[in-house]
């Protein structure tokens, strides 16, 4: 399957977004915070390698990772509203993490913290499993990933409502905002393991993405796999995105907002918009990680929270302008 | 040849350093005392570590505390506390601090923590206090991870003497009690604040709660307890949980309660001010 030419922009995009992660990934490393605000230079060898590097690093596979996920999931779902939160996968790992955190496990390292998470996020997958059945019905997808992501919260409130102090309880709520702060190179060794075998299943299933742009039935008319090409991207996002939340908790919209800004100038085409998603995925979340440490002195704002506040007007101007599209 | 005369400058250099090592040693040696007085040198990421580490070390050893010690409404050494450079916890400031010992709670972010810990920093945990005793053992591991075991163990002594005069104050048999809480929330049996009411003589398990929770007014009203004990945390911030207090229902129930007061910041952490708060209590209800 050739799959038609690749669109004329393609190349030129993919520069420009290499091209901003060449400025991005510099100047993340050249921007510290310290309780006087924002300080500029590279800092000594120890703060750069243990701190500046890893921080530049999560960030970048983390939003990356959110941007290809948020791609897949619009193109299996055919729904530009579509993006890792929707099928419960993030709220199912930040129950996993709530779990761990509340049991008091997650004072022996934080890496059982991570390990909670992706727990979730893969039970929440089992559980959509059950609840999706073998069948490809995508609505039925959306209404269990509905229901989980209401039963991962319900799960998290009461969790917090037996958390053993108030001290407690606000860690959890300031852990699952997300944020990049003091994360080492423990969560990057954490986060690839898991991220890169998630990026590989979405990615096998970009020819099938293609296809179901032209509906179930005739993709599977045209003997694509269509059941394979969903359990590929569910499954690839759950690894992929459980583990971002394992290392800096739950970023929200970035997976929503990347792809559909890119849509129009890949032509429409999903396996087009899986690699230049993962790049303006990685760039959006270092620059609003950048941002947080430009802020005035203070404690640092939360990554989940910035990218919540860029994404939500977001949101709200989409839901507006497609309802100006069915008016008309 | 040429590896001799490669080697030479190394060798040089190795016996330079021997040297000047055992010239150190020497005088160290030879300086003794004052080289014994060299205090470790900390920093602190969290409340009750910051309030901690002020009532035990001496001000020369502390090189930075939270931004939160120096709220008046948070912290009971405030005052103190803003006289030393201020953190917000993130580990490339901290570090940067080169303390000697980074105290920080069991319940402070792990990242932070284990951060803190790659960058080769000597980070020393600490539970949160739940009981007078949970106070005392943690000013004594403070002290003794600081070097000031004689001072902490002082502290301790006096804190443990001026409890037990409270308690010989305090009114016997126990006297029924409620903590409010802004926001309706109060502190059950497993606490700091319940330990401080006990030893002013006060019982508080009308919620019948472990830890910490929503008050349940049916249960408020059908215990009916002599004390109402409010715990004032920025009461003048307007807020929904200050609005509380003006619940009609609620200001009827205390109307026709004894109402006492301590300031949240005094239960929050375990400090000397702990005690002052079992005092505070024993006052007023003398006063009543």
């Amino acid at each position: 399957m050739s799959g038609g030419p690749v669109p004329r922009r393609y190349g030129l995009l993919g520069s420009c977004l290499a091209l901003s992660l060449l400025v991005l990934v510099p100047l993340s490393l050249w921007i510290g915070r310290d309780g006087g605000g924002p300080h500029f230079g590279f800092g000594t060898s120890d703060i750069l390698r243990e701190i500046r590097v890893p921080r530049t690093l999560v960030g970048l596979f983390v939003g990356g990772t959110l941007g290809l996920c948020g791609a897949a999931l619009q193109g299996l779902l055919r729904n530009p509203l579509a993006e890792p939160g929707i099928l419960g996968v993030s709220s199912g790992a930040a129950f996993g993490a709530v779990v761990v955190y509340y049991f008091g496990f997650a004072a022996s390292g934080s890496l059982l913290l991570g390990t909670g998470a992706v727990l979730g996020s893969l039970g929440a997958l089992g559980l959509l499993y059950a609840l999706a059945g073998r069948g490809i019905d995508l609505v039925r997808l959306i209404l269990a990933g509905v229901g989980i992501n209401a039963l991962a919260a319900a799960l998290t409130s009461l969790a917090l409502n037996f958390a053993p102090s108030p001290y407690a309880a606000l860690e959890i709520l300031i852990w699952m905002f997300g944020t990049l702060e003091n994360r080492s190179l423990a969560q990057l060794w954490l986060l690839l393991p898991l991220a890169v075998p998630g990026w590989m299943l979405v990615i096998a299933a970009a020819r099938g993405l293609d296809a179901l742009t032209l509906g179930e039935d005739v993709a599977g008319s045209l003997g694509f796999r269509v059941r394979r090409t969903l359990w590929l991207v569910i499954a690839g996002a759950a690894l992929a995105v459980g583990a971002t939340v394992a290392v800096c908790g739950v970023v929200a919209f970035v997976g929503l907002v990347v792809p559909h800004l890119l849509r129009p100038l890949v032509g429409y085409r999903p396996s087009c918009l899986l690699l230049p998603s993962f790049l303006a995925g990685a760039a959006l979340t270092l620059a609003a990680d950048i941002a947080i440490r430009l802020m005035p002195p203070g404690p640092e704002l939360k990554l989940g929270v910035v990218t919540a506040l860029i994404g939500a007007p977001f949101f709200l101007h989409m839901v507006l302008s497609s309802r100006q599209r069915t008016a008309e | 040849m040429r590896s001799s005369r490669g080697r030479s400058p190394l060798r040089a250099a190795v016996t330079g350093a021997y040297l000047s090592l055992s010239v150190v040693a020497g005088l160290s040696l030879l300086a003794g005392v004052p080289a014994r007085a060299q205090l470790p040198t900390v920093a602190s990421i969290n409340l009750c570590t910051d309030q901690l580490v002020l009532s035990v070390a001496d001000p020369g050893q502390i090189l930075s505390l939270s931004w939160l010690a120096s709220d008046p409404e948070e912290s009971m050494l405030a005052a103190e506390a803003a006289r030393y450079p201020q953190n917000y916890g993130s580990a490339e400031e901290v570090i940067q601090v080169g303390a000697d010992i980074i105290l920080a709670g069991t319940l402070t972010s792990p990242f932070t923590r284990e951060l803190l810990r790659r960058l080769g920093a000597t980070v020393v945990e600490i539970e949160p206090e739940t009981s007078l005793d949970d106070t005392y053992r943690n000013l004594l591991v403070v002290g003794a991870a600081i070097d000031r075991a004689a001072e902490s163990g002082r502290l301790v002594a006096r804190m443990r003497e001026r409890a037990d005069a409270i308690q010989a104050r305090a009114p016997t048999p126990l006297r029924t009690a409620v903590i409010i809480r802004p926001g309706g929330f109060t502190i059950g049996r497993e606490t700091l604040a319940n330990d401080v009411l006990g030893l002013a003589g006060l019982q508080n398990d009308v919620a019948e709660l472990d830890r910490w929770g929503s008050l349940s007014v049916e249960a408020l009203l059908s215990a009916r307890p002599e004390f109402v004990v409010i715990t004032r945390y920025r009461m003048n911030d307007a807020s929904l949980a200050n609005a509380f207090f003006a619940h009609p229902a609620l200001r009827r129930f205390s109307a026709q309660q004894k109402t006492l007061a301590i300031e949240a910041r005094q239960v929050a952490c375990g400090t000397p001010a702990s005690l002052a708060a079992a005092e505070a209590l024993l006052e007023q209800m003398a006063a009543l």
